[in-house]
C-alpha cells in the first residue's frame, strides 16, 4: 500500500489553492486523483498563458528545453503533487460526455467553482447522482451553496477580511492585515480533505454518497471559533494581539544581532526560570514585576523591552538552540529558503526534492503526517497541463489514439492557448 | 431522531493535552464517534487558556473540549493507569499530545497496548513530530509560525515578523490529524484482520504544508518571499469610511467592473491591467488613485454594490458583526448545543447525509468519570468505587 487512501479515486475539478490543496492531501495519502482542467480557462494557479517565466526556472539545469509558462508556475506546482491532469472542454458536448463517463469510475468528485457553475455545466450533485448513485461531491466555494451570498465570488484575499481573520491579524496598534499568502485557502483545503474522508467513511458503512458543502468563509470562521465564541459568551470583540498571547508572557518575536528574528515564549514557570538562566539575567528572577505569569503579563511592555535589549546582542541560531535545548519555547524565524533547506524537516522526509519535467528539481513540502502501517510517498510532481489525457482516456475509457487525436483536433482537449 | 454520524460506532480515547489534539477529538465527536476525554488531576491545559468569561470559564476550552464527556484519572496511580489501559484496549482510536516515548515515560506502554489491541489507531500530535532532532524541543503556535516560514511573510517589513493569529497552528494540525485518523480507519476497514497504526502528526509540518506555495515561489523566483513594505489594495485591506476593505482582484472582469464602480474608467478600459501579474508589477501606478476613491465608501455599501456585479470584495468584519451576519444566519452557521449552552460557531463544512452534531457543551473536569469508567473501560461498580476511594479517579 502507498498510503491509507490507496484504492480510492477522485475525478476532480479543483483549481487555484483551496480545492487543489484538499485533493493534493488526498493524493498524498494514496488516493488516485485525476484533475480535469479546461485548457480554455486554465487553472488560475497556472497563471495566464502569457505570464513571463522566472529566470531561475529557465536557468535550471534539469529543466526541459521547452518550457511553458502554465507548466512552471510555483503556485500550481506546489499544490498538485501526486495528481494526474487531463484537459477537457466542459462546454463542449463531447467534453462533458467524457467527464460523465469518468464519474462512475470515481469515489469522489471535488470542485471549487462558484456554486452556479456546476449546474450550468449540467453536472451538479443531482446530475452526478444519476450517473453514480453513491457519488461523493465536495464543493468548496466562497460562501457555500445557499444563503444570500451564495453567488458572490471570493478568493482567500477577500475571504480573510470577511471571515474576521484579518480583524485578528496585525500589530496591536496597527490596522487589520491579510496574511502574506491567502491563508483561508489553506484552512479550506484542510477542511475539504477532512470532509471528503468523512464522507468516504459514511459510504463505507452505509453505501450512501453525499454532498459536502464547504464555505471558505465558514471554514475560516471555525478556525477563529474561539474568538467568535468569546463574543457570544462575553460580548467582547477581540482585537489584534501582534505576536502576543492571550494568556502567556513573554510571547514575542525579537530582533537578533545578526539581522534575524527569534520567536520566544514561556508558558510555564520552569520555562521562565530556564529563560532567566540562559539569558544570564538572574536579576529577573526575584523581580516582582516578573514573579509569575500573571505579573509578567501585566508588565509585558517592560518585559519585552528587557528581552529586546538582551536579544539584540545575541546571534539568532545559536540563541535559539541554547534556549530550546534548555526547555524554553524558542525558534528562529525562517524564510522560505531556510525552511526548504531545514535539516530536521528533510530528515523526517517532509521537505523533499521534486523533479518536475519543465521546472527542474526543487525542494517542496511533502506529506505533513506519517503513517506507520500505510506509509505515504510523493510519487508524482505536479502534472503538466493535459499530460495524462491520452493515457487516462485510453486506460479508463478505452478511447483509441485516433479518438484522442480527433478530440485534440477539435479542441475538446488540448494544452495552452487555443489558436 | 437524528441519523448516526459518519463515525458512528468508533470509540475514541482523547488524552490530548494541547489545543490541536483537543480540536482533533472535537471533530471526531462532531462527526459521530463516541469520544471520552480523559483529563489529568489539573484538568485539560486548555482550561487555563484565556480569554475567560464572567464565571472564569475558558472560552478556548468551551470551544475545543465540547461535545464529549470527561473523566479525571490520576495516571501516577497504578489503578488509574490500569483503568486507562483498559479503556485504550477497548478503543478504536487513541489521541494524545505527546510522543510514544513520553507516554512510556509517563507509565503508559503504548507499544504493549498496540500489541494487545492491534486494531488501535494511535495518533500523536506534537509540535515537531515524534522523531528527529526537534522531537524533544517544546513548541507552540508562535514557533510553528516561525519555523514554517509563515512569520517571515506575515506583517510589514519594517516591523517584526508576525505569527498567524490566534491558534491557527492548532486548528490546522488538529484538522489534519482528524483527516489522517479517518483515513487510517478507512485503511483498517479494508484489511482482514483489521489493523490499526501509529499516526504521527507534526504541528510544524502541517503549518509548513500550508506554506507550500510560498516555499516553492521562493525557489522559482530565486529569492524567498518577504513581508510587504506597506499595505496597499494589491496586498490587503485599506481604509474606507467606516473601517477597512480588501479589493484583492484576480480575474480581468473583476478589475474592469470594480474600476468602473470606483469611477476610474480609464483604468477599467486599459487592457494592460487585465492580467494580475501586470497589476502586481505596476501597482504604484494605480493604488493611490483607487484607494482615494475607496476611502469615500462605507464597507457594506461597497460590498453590496460589487457583489451585485459578482466581483470579489472583502469588507473587514469583526466578530460582533459576524455574529449578526445575515448570510451566516441564513445558513444556520451558529448553533446552540442540543443540550443547551452558548451559541457556538458551526462546523467548517456541511454534509448532506451525515451532518455533524453538537450535542453538549464542554464538560466540567470529571463530570462523567463513573460513566466513562463503566462504558469505555468496562469496569464494574465495585472497581469504580475503589478507584474513587483511592483518589485514582475523581
Amino acid at each position: 500500500m502507498t498510503g491509507p487512501l490507496d484504492g480510492y479515486r477522485g475525478i476532480v475539478l479543483t483549481q487555484a489553492w483551496a480545492g487543489s490543496y484538499a485533493t493534493q492531501l488526498l493524493g498524498m495519502l494514496g488516493a488516485e486523483v485525476i484533475q480535469v482542467e479546461f485548457h480554455g480557462r486554465p487553472d488560475s494557479w497556472r497563471g495566464s498563458y502569457d505570464r513571463p517565466i522566472p529566470d531561475p526556472v529557465i536557468a535550471n539545469p534539469h529543466s526541459a528545453a521547452e518550457q511553458h509558462p502554465w507548466n512552471v508556475h510555483s503556485n500550481y506546482n506546489s499544490v498538485n503533487l501526486n495528481k494526474q491532469c487531463i484537459t477537457l472542454d466542459l462546454t463542449d458536448p463531447d467534453g462533458i460526455a467524457i467527464f460523465k463517463r469518468l464519474v462512475p469510475l470515481a469515489d469522489f468528485v471535488a470542485e471549487n467553482f462558484a456554486p452556479r457553475v456546476l449546474g450550468n455545466l449540467g453536472i451538479n450533485y443531482e446530475a452526478l447522482c444519476e450517473i453514480k448513485s453513491d457519488i461523493i461531491l465536495c464543493s468548496l466555494s466562497a460562501f457555500g451553496n445557499n444563503g444570500p451570498w451564495r453567488d458572490v465570488p471570493g478568493i482567500g484575499g477577500t475571504i480573510e477580511p470577511i471571515s474576521g481573520m484579518s480583524s485578528l491579524l496585525g500589530y496591536e496598534d496597527g490596522p487589520p492585515l491579510n496574511s502574506g499568502l491567502m491563508y483561508p485557502d489553506a484552512a479550506a483545503g484542510l477542511n475539504g480533505f477532512a470532509g471528503i474522508v468523512t464522507a468516504l467513511m459514511h459510504r463505507e458503512s452505509t453505501g450512501e454518497g453525499q454532498y459536502v458543502d464547504l464555505s471558505m468563509q465558514e471554514s475560516s470562521l471555525a478556525f477563529i471559533g474561539d474568538a467568535l465564541l468569546e463574543e457570544r459568551m462575553t460580548g467582547r470583540v477581540r482585537g489584534r494581539l501582534g505576536n502576543r498571547h492571550m494568556t502567556f508572557a513573554p510571547h514575542g518575536v525579537y530582533a537578533t544581532s545578526d539581522d534575524g528574528w527569534i520567536a520566544l515564549a514561556a508558558e510555564t514557570e520552569e520555562q521562565w526560570w530556564a529563560l532567566c538562566a540562559v539569558s544570564g539575567h538572574g536579576e529577573w528572577l526575584p523581580d516582582l514585576r516578573f514573579a509569575d505569569n500573571a505579573t509578567r503579563k501585566l508588565n509585558e511592555d517592560v518585559l519585552d523591552a528587557e528581552l529586546s535589549d538582551w536579544i539584540s546582542t545575541e546571534a539568532r541560531d545559536e540563541l535559539a538552540d541554547r534556549l530550546s535545548n534548555s526547555g524554553v519555547i524558542a525558534a528562529p524565524v525562517l524564510d522560505a529558503h531556510e525552511v526548504a533547506s531545514d535539516d530536521a524537516l528533510r530528515d523526517r522526509g517532509f521537505i523533499l526534492d521534486v523533479d518536475h519535467p519543465e521546472a527542474g528539481v526543487h525542494p517542496q513540502s511533502g506529506v505533513p503526517v506519517q503513517f506507520s502501517g500505510t506509509p505515504t510517498r510523493v510519487s508524482r510532481p505536479a502534472p503538466l497541463q493535459g499530460q495524462h489525457t491520452q493515457e487516462i482516456l485510453q486506460q479508463l475509457l478505452g478511447i483509441s489514439e485516433d479518438g484522442y487525436k480527433d478530440f485534440l483536433k477539435r479542441g475538446v482537449t488540448g494544452a495552452g492557448p487555443q489558436s | 431522531m437524528s441519523r448516526p454520524g459518519a463515525l458512528h460506532g468508533i470509540r475514541v480515547i482523547d488524552m490530548s493535552t494541547s489545543v490541536s489534539g483537543a480540536w482533533c477529538a472535537r471533530m471526531l465527536a462532531d462527526f459521530g464517534a463516541e469520544v471520552a476525554l480523559i483529563e489529568g488531576l489539573n484538568g485539560h491545559p486548555a482550561r487555563r487558556l484565556g480569554p475567560f468569561d464572567d464565571d472564569e470559564k475558558s472560552v478556548v476550552a468551551e470551544y475545543v473540549l465540547a461535545n464529549r464527556p470527561s473523566a479525571v484519572l490520576d495516571i501516577a496511580h497504578a489503578s488509574g493507569i490500569a483503568a486507562l489501559q483498559s479503556a485504550i484496549s477497548r478503543a478504536d482510536v487513541f489521541v494524545c499530545s505527546v510522543s510514544p516515548d513520553e507516554l512510556t515515560a509517563a507509565g503508559l506502554n503504548i507499544e504493549r497496548l498496540r500489541q494487545s489491541n492491534p486494531r488501535l489507531i494511535f495518533c500523536s500530535i506534537t509540535p515537531h513530530g515524534s522523531t528527529g532532532v526537534r522531537a524533544t524541543r517544546p513548541g507552540n503556535n508562535l514557533t510553528a509560525s516561525a519555523l514554517s516560514g509563515w512569520a517571515s511573510i506575515n506583517g510589514l517589513d519594517d516591523q517584526p515578523p508576525l505569527k498567524a493569529s490566534g491558534l491557527q497552528g492548532s486548528y490546522c494540525s488538529g484538522t489534519m490529524a482528524y483527516g489522517s485518523i479517518v483515513s487510517a480507519l478507512l485503511a483498517r476497514s479494508k484489511q482482514k484482520p483489521h489493523r490499526g497504526q501509529f499516526v504521527d502528526v507534526s504541528e510544524l509540518e502541517v503549518m509548513a504544508s500550508t506554506f507550500g506555495p510560498a516555499l516553492l515561489a521562493g525557489q522559482y523566483q530565486g529569492s524567498p518571499p518577504s513581508r510587504n513594505a506597506k499595505v496597499d489594495m494589491s496586498t490587503g485591506p485599506v481604509p474606507v469610511k467606516d473601517g477597512h476593505f480588501a479589493l484583492t482582484i484576480s480575474r480581468p472582469h473583476f478589475w474592469r467592473d470594480a474600476m468602473n464602480v470606483l469611477g476610474l474608467d480609464d483604468l477599467a478600459d486599459d487592457p494592460r491591467w487585465a492580467t494580475s501579474w501586470y497589476r502586481q508589477q505596476h501597482s504604484e501606478e494605480y493604488v493611490d488613485r483607487a484607494q482615494e476613491k475607496l476611502a469615500s465608501w462605507n464597507k457594506m455599501d461597497l460590498f453590496d454594490t460589487l457583489a451585485a456585479l459578482r466581483v470579489i470584495a472583502g469588507p473587514v468584519l469583526e466578530t460582533d458583526e459576524l455574529a449578526e451576519n445575515e448570510h451566516l444566519r441564513a445558513r444556520e452557521f451558529f448553533q446552540t448545543p442540543e443540550h443547551d449552552g452558548p451559541e457556538f460557531p458551526g462546523p467548517a463544512f456541511k454534509m448532506s447525509a451525515s451532518p455533524p452534531r453538537l450535542v453538549i457543551r464542554a464538560p466540567e473536569p470529571g463530570e462523567n468519570t463513573a460513566e466513562i469508567l463503566r462504558t469505555f473501560a468496562g469496569l464494574d461498580e465495585q472497581a469504580i468505587d475503589a478507584l474513587f476511594a483511592s483518589g485514582a479517579a475523581i
